[in-house]
């Protein structure tokens, strides 16, 4: 027994022992981010360049996942021990205000340590918190109507008959399309509010007040939204799919027309080779009679926040990248990363005409948009509020009462607030 | 007569038949999985059930995107550690529990009993707060430790001891054999399905760990498989065929070791206990 | 007969020194989860009765307020309902199969056991990522099984399975026996193992039927072995997360959320909302401890 108990002890301290440590340098810098051939690829490219003019300074980039950022931050934070977080992390737009909210000594308030001019106004808000600045923006989630122009083509349409148009329009011609075609203009994840978030978007419009409360019930626009959003469902110009996987389906078999979606989903299009040059972009759809409705939106894109107590001066040094044409002009090709830095849109990689979409110069045209988006309230509670309008929208959808399904998610939503 | 052997020849079929439907069903999505490591993402959402010509590309890229050599050696340290100590942990345990069981003793089981049934969401915060205190963070041990001692193996271990002879152990006592080597030279053999079954459990559960390793780990030399996994799924664009060759790689070895163990699970014990 | 003084002494400190030997075999594992697991449980226990902002936590007022606070949850009542369905449903189903595959793959006239062993064990092998992938591949609107019920004429239009409240369940039972059932196996095979194969010799020259076999002879004999299984695929149901996550997301409209999706989505989605999510955890606890009291009490008669 004694025997065994000091082979355990023993095989214990070995292990522990063997675990190497890691010493901290002067002049280093770590950074977590997700995707290789996104985020992380864009990294590399800023570490290569900032290393050129800094030799001495190391860079570790670290491959950790959103999700797991997330809950990295919250654990750290609410163990009140931040030494295991990195210098800077990539922060999801929609989840900033929740963390900037329930952890603001977490990140560094860099109001007057970062020049924002240039970066997209609804980019920036999303960093915002009570006037104060607490993320770099990088990449933009711009919303694009993308297409498949021979599928256009077959009901009498072209790409110029989708520009600057309304949702009542797109129905009439989601209905010849449909007629002529037989394919569903777009296609979305049920129960997924994210096309309902984007038309939200779209008029400046969110789920919340200005003064932080919740706002379903009586919210006209999001009622307005909802009604053509089941119009388009129930008419089959809008085809409901179960799961991420099989929205990425419909458009890879080419069982769609187009999408409405996050300029990040023209990666996934640009990588179903046998469909180059079928596809273009233009804006999507605005809502009639609704006041400040326009045909710009956002959805996805994510920002760098530098964390407090770490080497937060090498840090800004660092992210001054982000502020570079040529960094924007530098990380295109590879990632497909496109910046809402307005300056880059004049960049040679962004002006380049795409042959792709026809030979539109999609990532200029992407800049030129990410301008014109209205900002909108995300807040702390944003994903309460999500799925409770998800959960109003599926219920509906399967012939509840609309009003009364808001109102039962307002209720969801303050219970969730009301501590 | 002849009646009889139709009939039982009938329950053969029927018991082939059964079994083979029952295996194919088992087996299709870990079939579908491997085919799916050689096709396109457009192919596996189409529903392409036979093997494709892109093994290699998937391979390749999986090869520059994922430090994969750097994971499976990781998975495979964790999960060895954690199985050699969890296995003589528990078992000693386990046979304690029954063997010498009393009022006492059987309180304490009730009570490690309890352990099991707290969603691990639920400890995390108070359970990273303990091990950055005790500086274990990005260290093997760190993920070790709690996977050492888990109720569920102590409760396999104590009951399947029920089926060990008392009079075996009384009749080595009269001997003057001391209780350890009781236990090292008589029941741990006799248990061989017993510790057969626990290692494939803890195997399983330990090269799938996903949520703690996240939390312990944060280099990037530290990245475990299911990690790996779970990063080429983190992306804005998906390459389905790639996530499948990762997957096929981080399942092999639960494959290959229960395929190997398994057979303990049929030796007959009749004559080891002699 | 002889040694009468010296026996009832010795013996005493034999029965001692085996009880001390016993608790050191207990040792190490003990110290481990009290260390590991009660300690943060106790942690958890004090975050349950407090509220406000992860890094500002305070005791609420009542001190059970979390708890209280349940009741009125629409959608935790829903997730309790839920995961209670699965439960009732599931597990009584698998641990069936399991016994009926175990006992058929036990037989010793039985050719490529090897072989159908590993394929009934491979589900619980298979990840996550192509496992949920396949399910709802499979049971999506234009997929394999509409395309096959409907070929068979069971079925006259497709189902939209995993979007409407009862076949989104339905979907997500199968998708848990179909994984857990060779897991549970496993264990019954094991056991089966130190069952002597001559009492199923003596019982077959007794004209005993297979099916008196396994109620008359397995079955009893296996009792300790299934409790373990019935107590763990309990607690695995009440805290299941993986299925409801990943196939279903908890939809539609929370009819498929499980109890620690809701925890999980509290404390990591949603704004975080620490002392509510311990809370719920600690319901989740009561209740797993209460069925396990109970089917110990039904199974384990010493």
């Amino acid at each position: 027994m004694k025997k065994l108990l000091a082979l355990v002890m023993a095989l214990t301290m070995i292990m522990t022992m063997a675990a190497a440590l890691a010493t901290t340098d002067d002049g280093k810098l770590t950074i977590w981010t997700w995707d290789p051939t996104f985020n992380i690829a864009a990294m590399n490219i800023a570490k290569e360049m900032y290393q050129k003019d800094h030799p001495d300074v190391e860079i570790e980039i670290q491959e950790v996942l959103s999700e797991d950022i997330e809950t990295n931050v919250t654990i750290a934070a609410s163990s009140g021990d931040l030494s295991t977080l990195p210098d800077i992390l990539l922060v999801q737009d929609n989840s900033f205000q929740k963390f900037a909210t329930n952890y603001p000594e977490v990140y560094m308030d860099i109001t007057d340590a970062y020049n924002f001019d240039g970066f997209g106004e609804a980019k920036v808000a999303y960093s915002v918190l009570d006037g104060r600045h607490y993320g770099i923006p990088f990449d933009a989630g711009t919303v694009v109507g993308a297409y498949r122009t021979d599928y256009l083509e077959k009901a009498g349409y072209t790409i110029a008959d989708l520009k600057d148009i309304t949702w009542d329009k797109l129905i009439e011609i989601g209905k010849v399309v449909k007629e002529k075609t037989g394919l569903p203009m777009f296609s979305g994840q049920a129960g997924s509010v994210d096309s309902i978030m984007i038309m939200m978007q779209s008029c400046g419009e969110s789920l919340f007040n200005e003064d932080g409360s919740v706002n379903l019930k009586n919210n006209e626009t999001l009622k307005k939204i909802i009604d053509v959003y089941s119009t388009m469902v129930k008419e089959g110009i809008y085809l409901e799919v179960n799961s991420w996987d099989e929205y990425i389906g419909t458009l890879s078999n080419g069982s769609v027309v187009g999408t409405f979606q996050g300029c990040w989903i023209l990666s996934t299009i640009m990588s179903l080779a046998d469909q180059k040059g079928k596809w273009d972009i233009t804006n999507m759809p605005a809502m009639s009679n609704v006041e400040g409705a326009t045909n710009y939106s956002n959805n996805g894109g994510s920002s760098w926040a530098i964390i407090n107590g770490k080497d937060t001066d090498l840090a800004l040094d660092f992210m001054q990248l982000y502020r570079n044409v040529d960094f924007y002009n530098a990380i295109l090709p590879t990632t497909s990363a496109i910046a809402t830095f307005a300056p880059a849109k004049e960049a040679p990689a962004y002006t380049a005409p795409n042959e792709f979409f026809n030979g539109t110069p999609i990532f200029a045209t992407i800049v030129e948009y990410t301008g014109h988006v209205p900002s909108n309230i995300t807040g702390a509670y944003y994903y309460d509020a999500r799925n409770a309008v998800s959960t109003a929208i599926t219920n509906a959808l399967n012939g509840a009462d609309i009003d009364a399904e808001l109102a039962n998610a307002e209720d969801t939503v303050n219970f969730a607030m009301g501590f | 007569m002849r009646e009889g052997a139709f009939k039982k020849y009938f329950k053969r079929t029927m018991t082939y038949l059964f079994l083979i439907v029952v295996s194919f069903l088992s087996v299709f999505p870990i079939y579908w999985c491997f085919v799916s490591a050689s096709n396109t993402t457009a192919e596996i959402l189409g529903g392409k059930l036979l093997p494709g010509s892109h093994l290699q590309e998937n391979l390749t890229n999986l090869f520059a995107q994922a430090d994969v050599l750097t994971a499976f050696k990781n998975s495979t340290v964790n999960t060895l550690v954690v199985l050699v100590l969890s296995l003589t942990v528990c078992s000693i345990a386990g046979y304690g529990f029954e063997v010498y069981h009393d009022k006492a003793k059987d309180r304490v089981m009730g009570l490690l009993m309890l352990s099991m049934m707290v969603p691990f969401v639920a400890i995390l915060v108070p359970m990273f707060q303990l091990f950055s205190n005790l500086g274990l963070m990005n260290k093997t041990m760190g993920f070790v430790l709690p996977s050492i001692s888990t109720p569920f193996l102590i409760m396999l271990f104590r009951n399947n001891a029920r089926t060990f002879p008392k009079e075996i152990i009384e009749a080595a006592r009269m001997d003057g054999v001391g209780e350890l080597k009781i236990f090292l030279t008589m029941f741990v053999p006799t248990m061989r399905p017993t510790y057969a079954a626990a290692a494939t459990i803890t195997f399983m559960n330990t090269w799938n760990a996903y949520l703690w390793p996240r939390v312990i780990f944060k280099q990037n030399s530290a990245i475990t498989m299911p990690m790996l996994v779970s990063n080429l799924m983190g992306g804005y664009v998906i390459d389905y065929g790639v996530v499948m060759a990762g997957v096929t790689i981080c399942t092999l070895p639960t494959v290959i070791i229960f395929f190997i163990l398994q057979k303990s699970f049929t030796e007959a014990i009749a004559g080891s206990v002699k | 007969m002889t040694n009468t003084a010296g026996q009832p002494r010795k013996r005493l400190t034999m029965h001692q020194r085996q009880n001390l030997v016993g608790w050191l075999f207990l040792l190490p594992a003990t110290i481990l989860i009290i260390w590991l697991s009660f300690y943060p449980m106790f942690r958890a226990l004090l975050i349950s009765l407090m509220k406000g902002k992860p890094t500002a936590l305070t005791f609420s007022d009542p001190l059970f307020r979390n708890y209280q606070r349940m009741m009125q949850d629409k959608v935790f009542i829903q997730s309790l309902i839920n995961t209670f369905t699965y439960l009732i449903i599931q597990v009584p189903i698998m641990l069936v199969l399991a016994m009926i595959f175990a006992s058929l793959l036990n037989r010793h006239d039985l050719k490529f056991k090897g072989l159908f062993r590993t394929c009934i064990f491979l589900p619980c092998a298979t990840a996550l990522v192509s496992y949920s992938i396949i399910f709802r591949t499979l049971f999506a609107y234009d997929g394999m099984i509409n395309a096959m019920l409907m070929n068979m004429h069971i079925l006259k239009e497709p189902v939209n399975w995993l979007n409407s409240p009862n076949t989104a369940k339905a979907v997500i039972i199968i998708a848990l026996i179909w994984r857990w059932t060779g897991y549970n196996m496993v264990f019954y095979l094991a056991a089966m193992q130190s069952i002597d194969y001559s009492v199923y010799e003596s019982a077959r020259i007794d004209g005993a039927s297979a099916t008196t076999q396994l109620f008359r002879i397995t079955i009893p004999l296996l009792k300790p072995i299934i409790l373990v299984t019935a107590i763990m695929s309990t607690n695995g149901t009440l805290q299941l997360y993986d299925e409801s996550v990943n196939l279903t997301q908890g939809g539609p409209a929370n009819a498929t959320i499980t109890m620690s999706h809701y925890i999980y989505n509290t404390t990591f989605i949603s704004n975080p909302n620490f002392g509510y999510a311990a809370a719920m955890s600690f319901v989740v606890l009561i209740l797993v401890a209460i069925l396990s009291v109970i089917q110990m009490k039904v199974g384990d008669k010493r």
